[in-house]
Order: structure tokens, then sequence, then C-alpha cells
């Protein structure tokens, strides 16, 4: 029992993590992890797929025993077997809570070594179906049995929906209890097992809940299920939009790597191979950019000698060197595709700073990181900062200056003949490569400046601090990328799972008390 | 008499810095403490002009492409940097700073301010 409990916990816990990784939703807060009465209940019924071996085993556990029971109740006599199922116990409407397994795995002991016949087995390995066809087998000849309409299709689906048939079943016969006599009710409709194995062995006295009760636990029943049936909709939409995801990543880095991507359109093809190239040397780039980070953080935490750490930091601004080269290489032939950040990801692209990353908030940044730092550092933090500012102002300035005249040129040429307008204006695009050059000059000797002030324990924390706050803004891109669009769980739907499930375990609680 | 028949050749014959731009350069590097060679149009030039005037120095500028020896100079500049693009040009104190480049370089590791003082052009 309690290997189960575990299991369903842990599977809840991944739930969380899945829809996590999917973006925020509804479906984490009032999830199973909130309480432990809760962590099946949501388990079971907001996971779409059938696959899990879990679902079969924990239903199995659940339905199994309960479907024994109703398959045998009209075959059980045996006054033991019924008490052992209700005596001491919760009403049985309860017992359909799949939040409450274990009572059920109790059960299904107990109704095994009570009851005579023992025929039907309840693995785990095929617990779906073999309750659906349990389900088919025993319904089939009753044709009113709503249940065997969903006998046929095995999915998970269908089972719960025969559970809520069930279930209401169950409430309309919980109602009307204490009217109907034992004899009476078993030979109702067939279709109706159920009732017929309550009667059999609910006892009037057990029941000592007023109608009004009865009414609003059916009303929370019923809302509970709707929410239910929502939000197993919804994780099936994102688990087919999670894997159609996954197929355009592949399908878009197969393309990359055949060189076949046309990057911003109408560029010629030797732009778009260059270009091609150049997003791949840079995936390359920010993998040994991982491995540089990992080595800096063992030896970081192992506390190596200084000079091994230098040549770690050593090593690591050369790493940076070389991507300021691959850029100024990719800019010769497609300045436009450098210039435009399209080789980065989104969130990174949104702080850019031509092509690159600010100076001087990166210094503003590193400045806050630096733990034991002497006062002669801090000067020359601060003073550093200010010359990059300076810097950059000047080439933000001179960019403008050439933005300003390129428009100036290519309007000039709009009544005069455009070659020659052209041709100048090509020329001033050229220069656009130069401030590439410029910036990302800037941006190296702003690095090994760095390293120059600091020192080698320092500056390892600097390019960890460097490297965690770009792995983090690429992370934010990919979030924001897989952040849930639909409205299928809203704020409205989510507050009311979040509430149902409260309310129902409180009437749980009543019931309870009263046995 | 024999030099300016040389430049009337229309710049440089032989390989020796006496020639006309080059001196030209030199002599009108050193007659400020700041002295930027620069292009009217380009947009580079117009970005280093900004840094200086940023850290409210006073540069002085001549437009090589105001200038009817601009093209000499501009080649001789080339051959004692080096390379193709060469405008900008900073002087500081007479001396040969370096373009952009370089000048970027000297700010960001400290060295720029210093030589700008030393030179008279900052006064902090």
């Amino acid at each position: 029992m309690t290997s189960f409990w575990e299991k369903a916990r842990e599977w809840s816990d991944e739930l969380c993590m899945a829809t996590h990784r999917m973006g925020e939703t509804g479906l984490s807060e009032s999830g199973p992890s909130t309480s432990s009465h809760h962590a099946p209940y949501g388990v079971l019924h907001g996971i779409s797929s059938p696959s899990s071996s879990l679902i079969n085993q924990g239903s199995s556990y659940y339905f199994g025993g309960l479907e024994e029971a109703i398959l045998q109740g009209v075959k059980i006599r045996n006054e033991e077997a019924k008490a052992s199922l209700f005596a001491g116990k919760p009403a049985a409407t309860l017992e359909m809570f799949p939040s409450w397994p274990m009572r059920f795995q109790h059960t299904q002991r107990e109704i095994q070594g009570g009851s005579k016949s023992g025929g039907e087995s309840t693995d785990s390995g095929s617990g779906l179906n073999t309750i659906s066809s349990k389900t088919e087998a025993q319904f089939e000849p009753e044709s009113e049995s709503p249940i065997s309409k969903k006998a046929s299709c095995t999915d998970y689906q269908a089972f719960d929906q025969q559970q809520k048939q069930r279930l209401q079943q169950l409430e309309q016969e919980m109602a009307s209890d204490a009217s109907r006599c034992q004899t009476q009710n078993q030979n109702e409709s067939a279709a109706k097992p159920f009732q017929a194995k309550r009667k059999g062995g609910g006892s009037t006295s057990d029941r000592q809940l007023d109608p009004k009760t009865m009414r609003r636990l059916a009303q929370n029943r019923e809302a509970a299920r709707k929410s239910r049936l929502r939000k197993k909709a919804y994780v099936q939409q994102l688990e087919s939009s999670r894997v159609k995801l996954s197929q355009l990543e592949q399908e878009l880095q197969r393309a990359r790597s055949q060189g076949l991507l046309i990057g911003c359109g109408g560029t010629s093809t030797a732009n778009n191979i260059s270009s091609a190239i150049f997003d791949i040397e840079y995936g390359r780039w920010l993998e040994e950019d991982q491995r540089h980070m990992e080595e800096l953080r063992r030896s970081l935490e192992a506390a190596v000698p200084d000079n091994e750490l230098r040549v770690m930091v050593e090593s690591y601004l050369r790493h940076y060197d070389e991507v300021f080269e691959l850029k100024g290489v990719a800019a010769k032939s497609d300045v436009f595709h450098v210039m435009n950040g399209m080789w980065t990801t989104p969130a990174e692209r949104c702080f850019f700073w031509i092509a690159g990353f600010r100076p001087s908030d990166l210094i503003g940044m590193l400045v806050q990181q630096l733990e034991p730092v002497t006062e002669q550092q801090i000067v020359g933090m601060y003073g550093l900062r200010q010359s990059t500012q300076q810097a950059e102002e000047a080439l933000t300035q001179g960019l403008d200056q050439l933005q300003h005249s390129l428009l100036h040129t290519v309007v000039g040429g709009l009544t005069v003949d455009g070659v020659h307008q052209m041709f100048l204006a090509m020329t001033k695009l050229s220069d656009l490569e130069d401030f590439i050059r410029q910036a990302d000059n800037l941006r190296q000797q702003t690095l090994h400046q760095l390293c120059r002030l600091l020192t080698v324990r320092q500056a390892a924390k600097c390019f960890l601090v460097i490297g965690e706050y770009y792995g983090r803004l690429r992370a934010l891109s990919s979030l924001w990328a897989s952040r849930p669009r639909e409205s299928l769980i809203n704020d409205e739907t989510c507050h009311q799972i979040a509430t149902n499930m409260p309310i129902v375990h409180q009437s749980s609680q009543n019931h309870f008390s009263t046995f | 008499m024999h030099y300016q028949t040389a430049a009337s050749w229309g710049g440089y014959v032989t390989t020796v810095v006496v020639g006309d731009p080059m001196e030209r350069i030199e002599r009108m590097a050193s007659e400020n403490a700041v002295v930027i060679f620069s292009i009217s149009t380009c947009c580079m030039c117009h970005a280093i002009k900004r840094l200086f005037c940023g850290m409210g120095v006073n540069p002085t500028v001549y437009e090589l492409d105001e200038d009817p020896r601009g093209k000499e100079m501009e080649r001789a500049l080339m051959r004692l940097l080096g390379c193709s693009s060469v405008l900008p040009v900073v002087f500081i104190g007479g001396k040969l700073i370096g373009t952009m480049d370089r000048v970027m370089a000297c700010h960001i590791n400290g060295t720029l301010v210093p030589l700008l003082k030393e030179a008279g052009a900052l006064w902090l």
C-alpha cells in the first residue's frame, strides 16, 4: 500500500514538473502536491497518457477491487464480505473517489479473501484493458447499460466516463437509499449492478446523511467531475503541442545543418550558407562555453590553487576572443545576419547593443557580485564602467549618424537616377560592419581589462556570473516560447479546480466523521 | 625646391619619409594636443569625435576630404599604419596613437586619460 502511495506522489511530482516546464498553468497549483489526499485524485484524472503503468496499477487496484465487487455483487450473499466492504468504513460512494485508493486495495483483498468466486484477475499489467474487457463481457448482455457503450474503447477517456457514470448512479442510489428495500433493488434493472451490490450490502443504518448534505455532495461531485474533464483535455492538448514542438525543432535543426535555412528571405545563397555556418559554429561555441563554466565551477568549489585557476581563466578569455572573431568573419559576408541577432535567443536579442552585450551593463552587474574586494578594485571597476559608457555612447552616436546618412542617401535617390545613390548606400552599409567590429573590440577589451583588475578567483567568479546570466536569458526565451497560449485553463477554471478540491475533501471528511 | 618638385609628381616616389605629406602630417599633429585626421562623411570619424568631446577634450580635426592634398596624406597614413581603412587617426601630444581600435583599447585599459592629461588636453 505504501509503495503505491509513494508512486502516486512521485508521479504527481513529475506531472507538476512537466507542467512547470511547459509553462505555469493552474494545474500545478491546484494539483496533487498540495495535500496527500489529493495526490492520486489529481494524478489519476489529470493524466491523459494511458501508457503510464502507474495509472494501470492504480486503477487496477482501485477499480479492480470494485469491479470485482460489482460483478460479484449479485453473487455475494456473504454478509461478511459485504460487511467488510462497508462496515466501519466511509460511505460506499466515497469509495469511488480515487483519493482513497488504499481502501479499495484493502477492500479488494478482503473481497478476494471473503468471496468464493475469484476468477477475475486484477493484475496491474493490463489494468485498463482488463477492466474494460471485463465490463464488456459482463455488461454486454444488459443492453441498457451505458457502460457497455464505452466498454469497446479501451482508452482512459472512456474509462473515466465509466467512472463518472458509476458515480452518478451511486449518487442517485444514495439519495433514495433509505426508502428502498434490499430485494427490491436487487430486482431492479440489471444495468445498475452498483445498486444491486449496494442494496445487498448497504444497510440503511450506515446512512446517517440528510438529503441536503447528499444534494450538496452530489453537486460538488458534479463540479469536480467537470473540472477533471477540463483538466484532462487541457493536459492532452499540452502533450500534443509538446510533441509538435519537438518535431518542429528537429526539422529546424536538420534544415540548418544542411544549410537550407532561408534566413531573412530574398538574400543570396552564399549569404545563407555563411550565416548557417556561423549559426552552427556559434552553437558549438555555446557548448564549449558550458564546458568552461562547468570546469570553473568545479575548480572554484574544489578550491584549486591560483595558478591552475589562472590557466582556466585565460582559456576562458581566449574562448571569448574566439566568438568575437567568428562574428567578425560572419559580419564580412552577412552583416545583417550578425546585426539583427537571429543567431541568439529572443531574450538575449532584446537587450542587444550592436550585435552583442553592452559592456557597461555587464560591469554594473559584476560589480555587485564581487565579494571580497579592495577599494582599489572598486575604483578600477567604476572607472572601467565609466570608460565603457563613454565608448558606447560614441559608437551609438556614430551608428545613428550612419543610419541618418543612409536614409538620406536612399531618399536622395528617389527622384534622381538611383544607381549612384545605391552605390553610396552600399558603401555606407559596409561601414556597419566596422561598427560591429568596433563594438566587439570594445567588449573584448572590457573582458581583458576585467581580468587585469581582479584577482584570479574574482575573475573566475565573474565569468561564471556572466555565463549564468546568459543561460538564464536563454532559458527565459524557451520558457516564454512554450508557455500555454490557449485559454482552456484560464483564471476562472483554475479557481474552480482549486476550490473544488477542498470542497470534495471536506465532504469526505464529513462522511468520515459520521462513522 | 626638390621637395616641391617631388610633390608635383603627385605623391610618393621614394620610400624615404621626408616627402611632403608625412612631414605635413607630423607638423599638423604637433601643433595641438589632440589631433584627429578624419573624413567629414565617415561615421566612425564622427564616433571618435564624439568620444573625445564626451570626455571633455577639444580635439583639432582635419577633414582630409576637404584638403587639396588630403588624398596624399591619407595614403601616407596608410603606409605608416599598414592597413587599408586608416581613418580616423588620432595623435596625442604629437605622438601617433592609432585608429579607432587602438583608441578604444587605450581608453578601456586606462592609458588614454593619463596621456591626455600629459598632453594638456584634460584638466582634472
